[in-house]
């Protein structure tokens, strides 16, 4: 346990180490900010309840394209390929102490980017702004549903980066999963096969994250999302262990 | 504290390793000798635990390393070739990393530096960034991470490569340094810093180890010594003392020369050393036993030919790793399963060369032939090492007959 905690701590604070997460970070608060003000501003200001179900559709979008596909490239790509890897594997530690370090570093970090979105509705519905009663709920399980999404998100950047010695392909095999499991379920309905339709709609992400927006917490849901992330990081584990029989 | 025994290691057709077996005792610090892709940083990654051996089994310090890889890793310190460290924090951070994930406590960290920096001399450098510090800097940081946890094992891949001749020395300082109370298994193909900081070598080729020994060894394993006779082309003297300038007639040729040389008795390899047009300088083997140094000279007085130089001396260790690893990149590079029947009749043939040229003695020319065919059918490379050996035996067992 101690050994996954070193590996998480220095993969999270190696983010800050370098401009890259200020960068992702900010970018994407200020992108939020700008869709929230601007581009729906108007709709959103006169909306007759408060509530903050754009921001819950909206975000995991942001996440999956910008901010996942740039936190996990890294992961063990470029740790393969520059040869700290051999490093980190030959201090006494096992590969899947290794793999959860990696997953709970960056996965640390996408939650700090989360939390730090929470500063939306509270600025505007708490403290200064008051504007309204909100659901608090359906933010809470909205917030729930961002979580077990992310922790799916890493969990297939970390597998990608496991399976290549390029960053860049890791990012790009990462970002193209990670678009076409979020809008599976609107091609879904293009498919005129029933059985098709519903296995499309079963692994859409767009699709598993409404009802948390919503305010609904499915069982169903919960397990679909551990269930990638355990099974990303199972196949993690196989990835970096196929290196002794190469 | 390291026992290799028959270790086997495969990429996919390709043998990496083939049945390595060496035992390296406490305190002892080994150099692992051999060229580059001969299989070390292989060996040493099977040590380590990195990856797993296709075959055989090996010890460190008593520990399995397919059964208990964290015992294993816990007694080794390990400097991995082209030490990569992460470049973005700094000496400290990191070094303060490897501590914690060993489990070190932060006083017994904070000891241990002091020595390290030290050693290492990585004082100036400590705040720095990594990826700002020079190849040689990165190199002690590199050795600074093996030792932090006191190891009493150190495996070291080619930890002076890349660097520059003061950073070379420098660094094999230290290793001597920390050498005295730990063992040490050191790669390289580079033998003068065998010959600086290890005592005993293991030499391997393709794959297998074909020398294992103190260096004292290991040199005169080959049973040779080495002479070098450099003698004026243009002059000559005549029995009575009067010199004759550049009389063609009696000046003797290259050739002239070599077939003298060649009578001596023992006498082997011949290679003519590049001169300037005033000499003719030869470089040959003798047999260890015997000095043929006066029988030169009386050579020289007889045919009337100035002797310029004259050296005899024990074979270096660069000519015994040659002599052991000869042909091996050029076998190495297409080197596959397929071709293997060919490739281990070639090692054996590397291996048992006095033996062969006893037989060469015996059959003179045709045996020559013969063999050279033998190599065209199975790979082109191999042809030419065997013609190439085959070339040099030839003249002096050829007179011989
Ligand atoms: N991961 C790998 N896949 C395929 N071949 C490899 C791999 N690693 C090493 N080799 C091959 O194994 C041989 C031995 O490599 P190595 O142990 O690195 O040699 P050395 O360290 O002595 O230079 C080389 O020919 C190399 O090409
Ligand atoms: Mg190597």
């Amino acid at each position: 346990m101690r050994t996954v905690w070193n590996i998480a701590k220095r993969e999270f604070t190696s983010n800050f180490l370098s401009p890259l997460a200020y960068v992702v970070i900010c970018l994407s608060l200020v992108l939020l900010g700008i869709f929230f003000f601007m581009v729906w501003g108007g709709g959103f200001w006169q909306a007759d309840r408060a509530t903050m179900a754009q921001m819950f559709q909206w975000m995991p979008r942001g996440l999956a394209f910008v901010v996942v596909p740039v936190v996990t490239m890294r992961l063990l790509a470029e740790e393969k390929r520059s040869g700290t890897l051999e490093m980190l594997i030959t201090l006494p530690v096992k590969d899947h102490e290794v793999i959860l370090g990696k997953f709970l570093g960056a996965w640390g970090l996408v939650l700090v980017l989360i939390a730090a979105t929470a500063l939306f509705p509270i600025f505007m519905f708490w403290w200064p702004w008051n504007l309204g009663a909100l659901d608090w709920r359906t933010v809470g399980s909205g917030y729930l549903g961002l979580v077990l999404f992310s922790a799916a998100a890493v969990s297939i950047g970390l597998l990608l980066s496991a399976l290549t010695e390029s960053q860049v392909i890791a990012f790009f095999l990462t970002w193209a999963t990670l678009l076409v499991f979020t809008f599976w379920g609107l091609a879904a309905d293009t498919f005129s096969n029933q059985v098709m339709r519903d296995v499309a709609a079963y692994v859409s992400f767009d699709a598993r994250l409404a009802p948390f927006a919503r305010g609904m917490i499915n069982t169903r849901d919960l397990v679909f999302f551990v269930s990638i992330c355990f099974g990303c990081l199972m196949t993690s584990f196989w990835a970096l262990e196929r290196r002794k029989w190469a | 504290m390291i026992e290799a025994s028959s270790l086997s290691k495969r990429y996919g057709a390709f043998r990496a390793l083939d049945k390595v077996s060496f035992e390296v005792h406490r305190g002892e610090v080994v150099g692992f000798l051999g060229p580059n892709g001969a299989g070390k940083s292989t060996t040493m990654r099977i040590l380590t635990c990195f990856i797993s051996a296709t075959g055989g089994t090996a010890r460190v310090h008593g520990h399995d390393v397919f059964d208990e890889p964290l015992e294993v890793r816990k007694k080794i310190g390990y400097l991995p070739q082209r030490a990569s460290l992460y470049g973005e924090m700094s000496v400290w951070e990191y070094l303060s990393f490897v501590a914690d994930m060993r489990g070190l406590d932060r006083s017994v960290f904070k000891k241990r530096m002091r020595d390290i920096v030290e050693v290492c001399g990585i004082n100036q450098v400590l705040g720095k960034d990594i990826r700002t510090l020079s190849h040689g800097y990165r190199q002690r940081v590199g050795l600074g991470q093996a030792l932090v946890h006191n190891p009493p094992i150190l495996i070291l891949d080619e930890p002076t490569s890349d660097l520059d001749p003061n950073e070379k020395a420098e660094v094999i300082r230290y290793i001597k340094e920390i050498g005295k109370e730990r063992t040490i298994l050191l790669s390289t193909h580079n033998l003068s810093e065998v010959e600086a900081a290890c005592p005993r070598a293991i030499i391997v080729s393709k794959g297998r180890v074909v020398a294992d020994g103190p260096l004292d060894e290991i040199r005169t394993k080959s049973g040779r010594v080495r002479y070098v006779v450099t003698i004026d082309e243009k002059r000559t003297f005549d029995r009575d003392g009067t010199y004759r300038k550049g009389a063609s007639k009696t000046a003797p040729t290259a050739q002239e020369v070599q077939d003298a040389l060649a009578q001596l008795s023992g006498v082997s390899h011949f290679k003519e050393l590049p001169t300037d047009d005033r000499a003719h300088s030869f470089e040959f083997a003798g047999s260890p036993g015997s000095d043929v140094r006066h029988e030169i000279f009386q050579l020289c007085v007889q045919k009337g030919w100035y002797l310029l130089e004259l050296r005899r001396e024990a074979r270096s260790l660069e000519d015994v790793f040659k002599s052991l690893t000869k042909g091996d990149e050029r076998l190495d590079r297409g080197r596959r399963v397929e071709i293997e029947p060919d490739d281990e009749v070639a090692a054996s043939e590397d291996e048992d060369e006095e033996a062969d040229e006893d037989a060469d003695e015996g059959d003179a020319d045709e045996g020559d032939e013969n063999e050279s065919d033998e190599g065209d059918e199975g790979d082109a490379d191999e042809g030419d090492a065997d013609e190439e050996a085959s070339e040099k035996d030839e003249k002096p067992s050829g007179k011989k007959a």
